[in-house]
Order: structure tokens, then sequence, then C-alpha cells
């Protein structure tokens, strides 16, 4: 699905990622966790093509496809999603229009016909019920006066409309509190499909009692320091991450 | 170029009118010749240089002897109401649509003048050089009691000849109506539409204004809107400008009675050379009235913007409230906004706030859109839209709102190809 090969990324001059390597293969969830300044949000924002980052060496192949090349659009269409750590208020332009127009820019983009409103309207319903979020959401401005646990639904609920094949969850469980938190999990993990993969970046091992990952990453330096299984994330969470280091350096 | 006197006073003696247009047209003569025209150094000026379209009129400043040119009428596509067309300012009698209840009589014809020029110190010259040399327009008087099913539509189109237009609006007791001033025409060549419209609102009436410029690129447009609201009335404008290469437009609001109020929405949408400025002056005159302004601009290519805003409580007019906003997005780098809202108390019993931003678009909020499948040009278009948007939510006639909408989305750069429904 996602290949990244010796990725090096520089923001403000400043090199974060340093030789970065990670392998995801189809259907598979994995965690990237690492302590604060690792290049935890800084991996988040390259793969989706987010301005301000400037990649100095390497690339990322996913699904075939030079995805560096591609605009953040091009990402999108192409099934690439980020659930933004910090969901941006955009006052004046509603949920429902936002996501009528990316999606059928997507089905426009494969050659799919584009949904009318009443078959969008339906499948939006349905997709909310996922995430408990009140259909009457749909025609408020994106984001704006959202309580921090329903923009994090939502993200998850944009999630479920677009479909990606692969989706960066960034710090999606900053801000939550542990009911919001099986919420949104609950959402994540009705979208796991073997078609379909996830990056999942958090600090912190309690999401993952949640959302159980395939393979464990540890972000560190600006590099994939150590990879394990799920147990890897218990470890981290009672000894903290300056063993990795230590352990990599040996 | 400075006033010519022999020229002003031989195009006045040309004109017809009772002794009370005669009289009126010589304190205007008056009050032009002592104060000319205004020049960047008068402070409501300062930014909007008049010379060059005085030099570029020269004499058809006073009589413009070009022939009316074919021009389309102008059509509020969708919006169903009665109608007063105008062309080049004179009024069209022959094709006027009126309901019972009001009566339009034309601006030569009646004997009862109101004296805008004499309700605001901001803008004299052009309104005198009105007050002067009117001969379109008309008297519009809606009865008592009153509430009209349909808008009132004012419709003017220009042929590209300089036209100075005095519009006189009574609405009687209790009466409600939406009244539309519609401005548009695309000219051979360069004019100026010079337009004065007093508005009256007696006693407990209510009024929406929707004024809509959307004259041709060769034109020039000078408004001036003075509007004096008794007891209770109720006035809310909706300014649009989309056209003419260089406008100004003034606002003059007089609060003159307990418990009137007023909103005045206004959108303005420039691009290219295109040259906007909007003055507004409210005086609160008397207790418990409330003001509020919120007007929006958005600025493309080398088009420059003036706001000013001066809302004036004067010292009986305890109770006051007044809001006043102005917000600008600046689409391109070379595009100006110069805005100051003002506020001058004369009594410790009032709420105020007003402020006012100039920005560009979100970067945050454009990679966000672009991240759900939206262009980069469509994002683009969606938040400058949203930005415009807010103003629109406030029209309440959905034909009005829709046909505004319709106006700005053509107006903006990189029109979307999305289907708007249910934008807004």
């Amino acid at each position: 699905m996602l290949t990244i090969e010796n990725l090096h990324a520089r923001v403000e001059g400043k090199e974060i990622l340093k030789g970065l390597n990670l392998e995801i293969g189809s259907g598979e969830i994995h965690a990237i966790m690492g302590p604060n300044g690792a290049g935890k949000s800084t991996l988040s924002n390259v793969l989706s093509g987010r301005g301000g980052y400037e990649v100095t060496q390497g690339r990322v192949i996913y699904q075939g496809k030079d995805l560096l090349a591609m605009s953040p659009e091009e990402r999108a269409w192409e099934g690439v999603f980020l659930a933004f750590q910090y969901p941006v208020e955009i006052p004046g332009v509603n949920n429902a229009y936002l996501l009528k127009a990316g999606l059928n820019a997507k089905r426009k983009y494969l050659g799919l016909q584009e949904l009318d409103a009443m078959e969008f309207m339906s499948m939006v319903r349905e997709k909310a019920a996922t995430v408990e979020l009140d259909a009457a959401f749909l025609s408020r401005s994106v984001n704006e006066g959202f309580s921090g646990g329903e923009k994090k639904r939502n993200e998850i609920f944009q999630m479920a409309v677009l479909e990606p094949s692969f989706a960066i969850l960034d710090e999606t469980d900053s801000g939550l509190d542990i009911d919001a938190l099986r919420v949104v999990a609950g959402g994540v993990n009705q979208l796991r499909s073997p078609d379909r993969s996830m990056m999942v970046v958090t600090h912190y091992q309690r999401l993952l009692d949640y959302i159980e990952p395939d393979v464990v990453h540890v972000l560190m330096d600006g590099q994939i320091l150590k990879t394990g299984d799920k147990s890897l994330a218990k470890v981290l969470e009672s000894r903290g991450y300056d063993w990795v280091r230590a352990e990599a350096r040996s | 170029m400075s006033l010519d006197a022999e020229l002003l006073h031989k195009a006045v003696a040309q004109l017809h009118g009772s002794s009370v247009h005669h009289d009126l047209r010589q304190r205007a003569v008056e009050d032009l010749l002592t104060q000319g025209f205004p020049t960047t150094r008068d402070e409501h000026w300062k930014y909007s240089d008049c010379s060059p379209l005085l030099a570029s009129l020269g004499a058809r400043l006073y009589h413009d002897s070009h022939p009316v040119d074919d021009v389309e009428m102008a059509r509020l596509v969708d919006v169903e109401s009665y109608t007063l067309h105008f062309v080049d300012g004179v009024w069209d009698k022959e094709r006027s649509d009126l309901p019972a209840g009001i009566t339009v009589t034309s601006y030569t014809e009646t004997t009862d003048l109101f004296a805008p020029d004499e309700e605001s110190v901001l803008s004299q010259g052009f309104t005198s050089l009105n007050g002067a040399l009117a001969s379109g327009g008309v008297m519009v008087d809606v009865a008592e009691g009153l509430s009209l099913d349909r808008p009132l539509a004012m419709m003017h189109s220009s042929s590209g000849k300089v036209a100075h237009v005095r519009h006189q609006v009574r609405v009687g007791q209790a009466s409600e109506v939406v009244l539309i001033e519609h401005f548009s025409g695309e000219g051979a060549h360069s004019g100026l539409t010079n337009v004065v419209t007093a508005l009256h609102l007696s006693e407990g009436a209510r009024v929406a204004h929707y004024r809509l410029q959307q004259e041709g690129l060769l034109q020039a447009h000078i408004g001036r809107l003075a509007v004096k609201q008794q007891r209770d009335s109720h006035y809310c404008s909706h300014l649009l400008t989309l056209g003419a290469a260089w406008s100004r437009v003034d606002v003059v609001i007089s609060l003159a009675d307990i418990g009137a109020n007023c909103q005045l929405n206004g959108l303005y949408l420039l691009s290219g050379r295109q040259h906007g400025d909007h003055h507004i002056q409210i005086d609160h005159l008397a207790p418990h009235c409330q003001s509020d302004t919120h007007y929006r601009g958005v600025l493309d290519g080398r088009a420059r913007a003036v706001f000013n805003g001066k809302v004036v409580v004067h010292k009986g007019a305890v109770k006051s409230h007044s809001t006043q906003s102005n917000a600008n997005l600046l689409l391109s780098a070379n595009a100006e906004v110069d805005t100051k809202p003002e506020l001058e108390i004369y009594n410790d019993d009032v709420k105020c706030a007003h402020g006012s931003t100039t920005g560009r678009l979100d970067q945050q909020q454009l990679f966000y859109l672009q991240s759900r499948g939206l262009s980069e040009s469509e994002a683009r278009q969606l938040l400058t839209l949203a930005f415009v948007g807010e103003v629109m939510t406030r029209m309440n006639e959905p034909a009005l709102r829709a046909y505004v909408q319709k106006g700005c989305f053509a107006k903006l750069p990189h029109p979307l190809d999305m289907n708007m429904e249910g934008f807004l």
C-alpha cells in the first residue's frame, strides 16, 4: 500500500525527518509512537501534502505511484485521508456541502457517476449515526463551535464518507475524554477493512487499547528506531522512550 | 479640473421645474460655487481622487449632449416586483407597473422636495451638483399602513451618459416595503451616474432596501443615500457594489426619533483597477435607537476600496446601541483597502462597538478543504464565498439573496464549475 524510503524533510530550514523508512501493507494498521518533537506530525503532514514542508531526500510510493508528486487534492482523490489533530473551523462552509463537493470530486476523478443530493444525504445520515453525530450538524459550518470531541468525531465521520484507502489519524486521541475516545475508536474500527490501511499517530498507548494495531513503530530523532507488535506499546507506556534510543545506538 | 461656473449656470438655466426646484437649484449652485468639488485634501476624499474623472468628463459634467444609445433594460431575473424603469436617469413612465397605494411623480413635477444635502458633511460637491442639475428621478409615495406584497424595483440602465438623478421616497406610517434600486448598463463610452436618493421613513415604517450597483466598467458611479427615520421605524439596507470603474457611495442615516433602528449591510467585490469608496454616517439623535453596520469587501487584481463608517451619538441620544464592523479579504498582493470606523459619543449612557479587519485567505482552511478533495481554486472560491456569504445570510428575501449570490459568483475569479446548490 505505502512504502516510505529514506525520507528527509525540513520545516523552516530545520531537518525533522532524517531518513525514515516505513512499509505499510494492505489492510494493516500501523501505530506511530514517539515523544514530542520526534517528527510524528511532520510525517503526517508530508504524507498528506501540507505546504511548508520541504522534502530533501527519499521517496514515498503509494499504490505504485509517487505520492509526493501529487497535490493534496490528488492525494485525496487517490484515497489518502488525514484526520487532523486540530481540525480547523471554517465559518460559512457547511459540512454537507464540503463533503458532497469532496466526494463528487473524487468520484469524478475515478470516472464514477456523481451522487445527487438525495443519494448523498441518505448515505451521509447513515454514516453520521456510526459516530453518534446528530444529522443536524450537517447543515452547520465545518467544525464551527464544535466541542473537541465533536471535531474528532466529525473527522472520523468524514473518513467514513470519503472511504479512503489509506488514512492517517494524527493524534486523534488528543483532547478526548474516555467516552468520546470510545466512540471515535468504535467509528475507526468499523472502517477496518482488508483494502484499507491506517497509520495511527499517537503519544499514548491508551488509544491503542481501542484501536488495535498490527504493527507499532517508535519514531524518534526523525527515524523509525524500533518496530514491534502491539505489546511494544505497553512497554513504551511503562518504560518511556529513552531506552529505545539507547538500544538503537548500541 | 476645477468647477466651470459659466457652464453650470448655463445648464441650470435650461432645466424645467417649479419655483421650489428653482430655489433648491440656486441654493445648490451657491453651495457648489463656495465649496467646489472635493479634493484629496478633504478628509473624506483623502483616498478617492475624483480629478481624473472630472477631467475626462469635461463639459459633459454639466450638459451631456451625447445621444442616448440603445441600452438593454435592466432586469432582475427570477425576482417578482413592481417595476419603474429609468434610462440614463429618465423615468420611462409608460412602462411602469404600480400597485394601489404607491404614487409616483417625476422629480421635476413634484413640489415636495427633500433636502438630503443638508443632513451631512460627507460629500457636498457632487450632491450639490446633483441638486443643481437633477432632472431625472422620481418621487415615490407609499401610503400609510400599506404592506407591499412584492418589492418595488427602480431599475436604472445607463448608456454611458452623465446623468444626475434624484429620487425621493416617502414611506407612510406603519407601512412595510421592500425597495430595490438597481444600476446597470454597458455603454459605449464612459459616463457618470450621479444619484441621490432621499428616503423618509414615517413612524413605525419598515423598509428593506437593496441597492445593487452593477454598472458597466466604463461608467463612474457616485451615490448618496440619505435616510431619515421617525419613531420606531426600521430600515435595513443591503448595499452591493460590483460594477463601475470608479465608485463612491455615501450613506447618511439620521435616527431622528425614539426607537428608530437601522441595519446596514454592505458587500463590495472589486477587481482589475476598480476603485470603490463607501462612506457611512449615522447620527443617533434620539434615545433608544439602534444601528448595526456590517460591511464586507473582497478585492482582487489592483482594486482599491475605501471604507469609512462614522457613528455619532448626540447628547440627548441616551440608551443608544451601535455596532459597526468592516472586514476585507485581499485576494491579490496588489489590492489595497483603507478602512476606518469612527465613533463620536456625546453622552454616557450608550453601548457601542466597532472594528475592522483586513486579511487574506487562511492557509490552514485552504489545506483542510484540499485534503477533502477540493482543488486549490475551488477551495479559494469556496472560502471567498463563505466570506461574502456571511453578509448574504442577512438578506431575508430569498429571491433577492439568490440574485445577489449569482452576481457575486460571476464576479469572482475562476468561476466554480461545481454545483453551488445548497451552499448557503
